[in-house]
């Protein structure tokens, strides 16, 4: 969860708050947990899907770089997120086999849609309870179905 | 976490970004090809299967990371950001060796944050946070296939 706040005088929000499971440095599996397999539901063909969390152990790494490149600048405070997006909708559905070597190596089919969200989380001495799910909007959301690694053959 | 924040900043910081690397003397080769790299931050697995935790050292069956990385952070992270700072066409994913379900999103809304000390609430947004899962077959740093449900918070 990035949260920002738009301080006197300022052209563009500040970010106060980042939320993320990982400890510094995320050099591993990005920013990624395991959830219980009830977590995730999905109907592909309507272009729906529902993810759901409870208590997600995080740290507020306070901003982005902190997160990424300084882990200490300010120290993580310790928290938890509840969280549950829904995505909804079908605008384009797309086959996708990506070859490239930089930002492919995986095939799949997917669907480009709407997502919102609804969260709340306690982190030190702030809870935080977001707006209703249907207030929230998406820049961008897809769902879909993919192999990569040893899933996908590109030979 | 916000993409488009990290553009942002990356601009602003081009040379402060260069210069600065975490874990000094780790690269990300070297990093990614151990098992011990595989499975570092890799999910609250083991002992605490399928119960979220703090990511950290993990069991062997731990996913994999995908192998390469936004270029915008030099491939160092091992996730891409489809239609936010990479072709839309990028990796959605943080996991390699899967066959199975994904989805992610970036959104955007207000939370209430309120002061537990002083009573303090504050309307604030959160903006473009980005949140993905994976649920499906994979296989894992043992060489294994497992079934699992990952996310990105």
């Amino acid at each position: 969860m990035d949260v920002y706040q738009l301080r006197a005088g300022d052209q563009t929000p500040t970010q106060i708050h980042d939320l993320n499971p990982s400890q510094f440095p995320p050099l591993g599996l990005f920013w990624t947990i395991q959830l219980p397999d009830d977590s995730v539901e999905i109907q592909l063909g309507k272009g729906s899907a529902t993810l759901q969390g409870s208590d997600v152990p995080i740290l507020d790494y306070g901003n982005i770089p902190n997160a990424l490149f300084t882990g200490d600048q300010p120290p993580p405070v310790p928290g938890s997120v509840s969280f549950r997006v829904v995505w909804s909708g079908v605008s384009q559905r797309v086959n996708i086999r990506n070859t490239d070597p930089t930002y492919g190596g995986f095939a799949g089919e997917f669907i480009r849609n709407t997502a919102q969200m609804e969260w709340t989380a306690t982190v030190g001495n702030y809870t935080f309870v977001s707006d209703p799910l249907a207030t929230s909007s998406s820049a961008f959301a897809e769902i879909g179905h993919e192999r990569n690694g040893s899933f996908f053959p590109q030979g | 976490m916000s993409l488009r924040a990290i553009a942002a900043w990356k601009a602003a910081n081009r040379e402060v970004g260069a210069a600065r690397q975490p874990a000094q003397g780790i690269t990300r080769r070297r990093f990614a090809g151990t098992a011990a790299g595989a499975a570092f931050l890799g999910g609250a697995l083991g002992s605490g299967l399928l119960k979220p935790g703090l990511a950290q050292a993990s069991e062997s069956f731990a996913p994999v990371p995908i192998p390469g990385g936004t270029p915008l952070l030099n491939g160092m992270y091992h996730f891409f950001g489809p239609a936010a700072i990479d072709p839309i066409d990028a990796e959605p994913i943080t996991i390699t060796n899967l066959n199975g379900f994904v989805g992610l999103a970036y959104i955007s809304g207000m939370v209430t944050q309120t002061n537990t000390q002083t009573g303090e609430t504050l309307r604030l947004p959160f903006i473009n946070s980005d949140m993905r899962f994976m649920q499906g077959v994979f296989r894992g740093a043992d060489g294994r296939i497992h079934q699992g449900t990952f996310a990105l918070v």
